[in-house]
């Protein structure tokens, strides 16, 4: 279906890793959203609506969306939350802009570190009756998925080192002073010590075609999008597919019109919280199927200077504030579209591809296809007033 | 412009204290089993699900939404959950209709439920709800807020006690007519006046019951309701508006609003007014469906709505009306305070209205009833969600 109006991401910031007791929460999503109107070029008085992404369990507050009102500009607006996933946020943004009821959306996702232990708290995700005790928490679910792959191609284990290395030189090149956070001490087998999880925040300015043209700025056009869920339980899916992935590139790609992913995009964010992941998402966003992963892989296509740069940003794999990992991938996309990625940005980026995955073993999947849509020139905002 | 929205299928709960029978994804899939049965769907003609869950302790799974995936459906689907506390079940419902407004879907179920007689002691998860070093440790409930609100709005207006009881009297009748209500025992003002205090002045008979049950709804878009000739309801209005965290910020100087009235419910009634072309709901309002959870805070809902002057709908209350049967009736399937199960009270609001405007109420129809109102608060009485249903 055709949205009624066209939605685009005109501004966007990303802090990946917050360090220090310096800032209260309110104080880092202030600062998350004002350098995200910034980016954008607009004022709190430009929103319109604000959609949340927090997580109740890794806040330790009951309802946490309710302590971000005052610092993203939520009192006296209008907020919805989406706590299932900090992606959903910008699904659900996008969603309330191409209705033609709201001009802008403001969407913002943080991932505290305070609780004891994140995979304390994420064991409370599991079913009470059958899985809490196993215990099951994501990495553990993450790792089951990666023995599941592993199982049918005992080869993997190489490839995904070798994608593990290729994020942590994206990683460094992209964020020299914050990637190489501390290995976590726990990886369950078969995944390596990746990154501990960290504190991070990151904020995103939605607007219509209309809006963005009327304040002559530049926009990431929302071409497709798509989301989609496994089951709830492990046990009902095979680990070594993701249905759901798919159904939600079928969704963005049939809006996009996209029919040959590998050559449609310039840039590509990926879920990589493990590098088995990132593999799986490959097939299941039609970019490679798995028995060309490693010629694809040792040909460097998904490399820095390869045909499509994946996780330039470094990915999950360097930095990874674990619930808004996700919104993070699309934010990254958003940049490297709007040519306001940093250090990392790859030239001329006309069409990106983010792909979040929360929840465990990549339970929810989110699929954005981004198009620059330059700022108009004065002639052409003109006549757009004119129309 | 967007495409007109409709309600085509509504399920809901016998609410109750207790659900032994039915684990939680078992309460969720009731609602749906019934909402769906109700559209006449199967999943397959399902294209999105929007998940209605408030705080995950009242349940005691963390992001609970994931273990309902498969009660609502959702396997690959879309699929995400909304929270926005006591007030996600009416944001839900504006959640699928975005879904639909937007062009991005045709059908979407919205589902919930919730276990609040279950989980121990509400008003301890509820406590969780505040900042952690300023206000956790008075400490705070949604009670002694929502009791500071009544002797605010007492000091303000006159309100006084037997007022309270008077709207609990009024929605204890008409939840008797009710047969999914939780509390239908009719009751008198003076039973209501020797009950325990909570929180002066809020007594046990004017708290709403910790109640346990699922909701459900399917929304279309007017194409698909009409290529099938369903019949359907419309969502004609709505609106959110937040107040601030801290409720010290609505009780000192330089505040935005007054804790005694609801003012972001007030300021989302307006949008949801102005969308829906009402600039008089006296007269355009045949029916309404507001969130109170505590008798007191059904007064300021009135007034927010634009249904009585602010201050003055104690006295109209005195005077029989709000009632089924007089003037607007206001919550007659008697409303959140004798039925709460948070993840879905604020959808039931919507579920209500819709079948009062459809004529399918029952026992607790109001005659003619074509255009109707629901609202819902979560927080610390800080989101509000507002909508207009018409036939």
């Amino acid at each position: 279906m055709a949205y009624v109006v066209q939605t685009g991401v005109i501004g966007a910031a990303i802090m990946p890793r917050v360090t220090g007791d310096r800032q209260s929460l309110e104080e880092i999503l202030y600062e998350v959203v004002q350098r995200a109107l910034r980016d954008a070029g607009l004022v709190i008085e430009d929103i319109d609506g604000i959609v949340v992404a927090a997580n109740d369990q890794y806040d330790g507050r009951a309802i946490s969306v309710m302590a971000a009102s005052g610092s993203v500009g939520g009192v006296d607006r209008d907020i919805l939350s989406t706590p299932s996933a900090g992606e959903h946020a910008f699904v659900m943004g996008t969603l309330r802009v191409a209705t033609g009821q709201y001009r802008t959306q403001l969407v913002v996702a943080w991932s505290p570190t305070e609780a004891g232990s994140l995979p304390e708290v994420q064991r409370l995700a599991a079913d009470p009756y059958f899985h809490r005790r196993l215990p099951l928490d994501e990495m553990a679910a993450h790792a089951m998925q990666a023995n599941a792959l592993l199982a049918t191609m005992p080869a993997l284990a190489e490839l995904a080192a070798r994608v593990s290395e290729k994020n942590r030189t994206n990683g460094a090149a992209a964020y020299p002073d914050l990637a190489g956070a501390p290995l976590s001490a726990r990886a369950p087998w078969p995944l390596t010590p990746g990154t501990a999880p960290i504190s991070g925040a990151v904020a995103m300015v939605l607007a219509s075609e209309a809006f963005a043209a009327e304040r002559g700025v530049a926009m990431a056009r929302i071409a497709g999008m798509g989301w989609a869920t496994e089951p709830a339980f492990l046990g009902d899916r095979d680990l070594t597919t993701a249905p759901a992935l798919e159904a939600a590139a079928h969704q963005a790609y049939g809006e996009a019109g996209v029919t040959t992913p590998l050559d449609a995009f310039d840039v590509a964010e990926v879920a990589d919280a493990t590098p088995y992941q990132e593999l799986l998402a490959y097939e299941a966003l039609g970019l490679s199927p798995r028995a060309g992963w490693a010629k694809h892989i040792e040909g460097g296509t998904f490399g820095p200077a390869g045909t499509l740069p994946v996780n330039l940003s470094g990915g999950a794999t360097c930095l990874n504030p674990v619930y808004c990992t996700g919104l993070i991938r699309i934010a990254e996309v958003a940049r490297q579209v709007l040519g306001r990625a940093g250090p990392h940005q790859r030239a001329h980026v006309e069409t990106g591809l983010a792909h979040a995955a929360s929840g465990d073993a990549m339970q929810y999947n989110t699929v954005v296809v981004l198009r620059r849509t330059p700022a108009p020139t004065s002639s052409s905002t003109n006549q757009g007033a004119a129309a | 412009m967007s495409t007109r929205v409709g309600i085509i299928g509504i399920g809901q709960s016998a609410f109750r204290p207790r659900r032994d029978d039915a684990s939680y994804p078992d309460l969720v899939r009731e609602a749906v089993t019934l909402a769906m049965h109700d559209a006449k769907l199967e999943f397959d003609g399902i294209d999105a699900v929007v998940y209605s869950l408030s705080p995950d302790a009242m349940v005691g799974i963390g992001n609970a939404e994931r273990l309902g995936v498969d009660a609502v459906g959702g396997r690959s689907k879309r699929f995400l959950r909304i929270n926005t506390g006591g007030a996600t079940g009416i944001s839900s419902v504006a959640a699928a209709y975005y879904h639909i407004a937007s062009g991005a879907c045709e059908t979407v179920l919205t589902a919930g439920a919730d276990k609040v007689g279950e989980c121990g002691d509400s008003q301890t998860v509820l406590n969780k709800i505040w900042d952690p070093t300023y206000e956790r440790q008075l400490p705070l409930g949604t009670i002694s807020m929502l009791a500071m609100s009544a002797v605010r709005y007492m000091d303000k207006y006159g309100m006084t006690e037997e007022d309270m009881a008077s709207v609990v009297v009024k929605n204890r009748w008409q939840a008797a007519k009710n047969p999914n209500a939780h509390l239908r025992k009719e009751t008198t003002i003076e039973e209501v006046l020797a009950s325990r205090y909570i929180c002066w002045p809020v007594k046990l008979f004017d708290c709403c019951p910790q109640s346990s049950g699922g909701g459900a709804m399917v929304l279309a878009s007017e194409r698909y309701i009409k290529e099938r000739n369903l019949d359907a309801v419309w969502i004609t209005g709505l609106g959110h508006c937040s107040e601030t965290y801290y409720l010290g910020d609505r009780m000192g100087n330089h505040q935005l609003a007054d804790h005694a009235d609801a003012y972001a419910l007030g300021q989302s009634f307006k949008r949801a007014f102005k969308m829906a072309g009402i600039t008089d709901p006296v007269k355009q309002v045949d029916v309404a469906e507001l969130y109170a959870p505590f008798s007191n805070t059904e007064f300021h809902s009135i007034e927010a709505a634009g249904l009585a002057p602010i201050g003055q709908s104690p006295a109209m209350m005195r005077e029989g009306q709000f009632r089924i049967g007089a003037g607007i009736p206001v919550n007659p399937s008697g409303g959140t305070l004798c039925t709460n199960a948070i993840a879905v009270t604020a959808m039931i609001r919507v579920a209500e209205i819709a079948l009062q405007v459809w004529g399918r109420a029952g026992g607790h129809q109001v005659a003619g009833a074509k255009r109707g109102i629901a609202s819902g608060n979560g927080g610390d009485h800080q989101f509000f969600g507002t909508m207009v249903v018409e036939a």
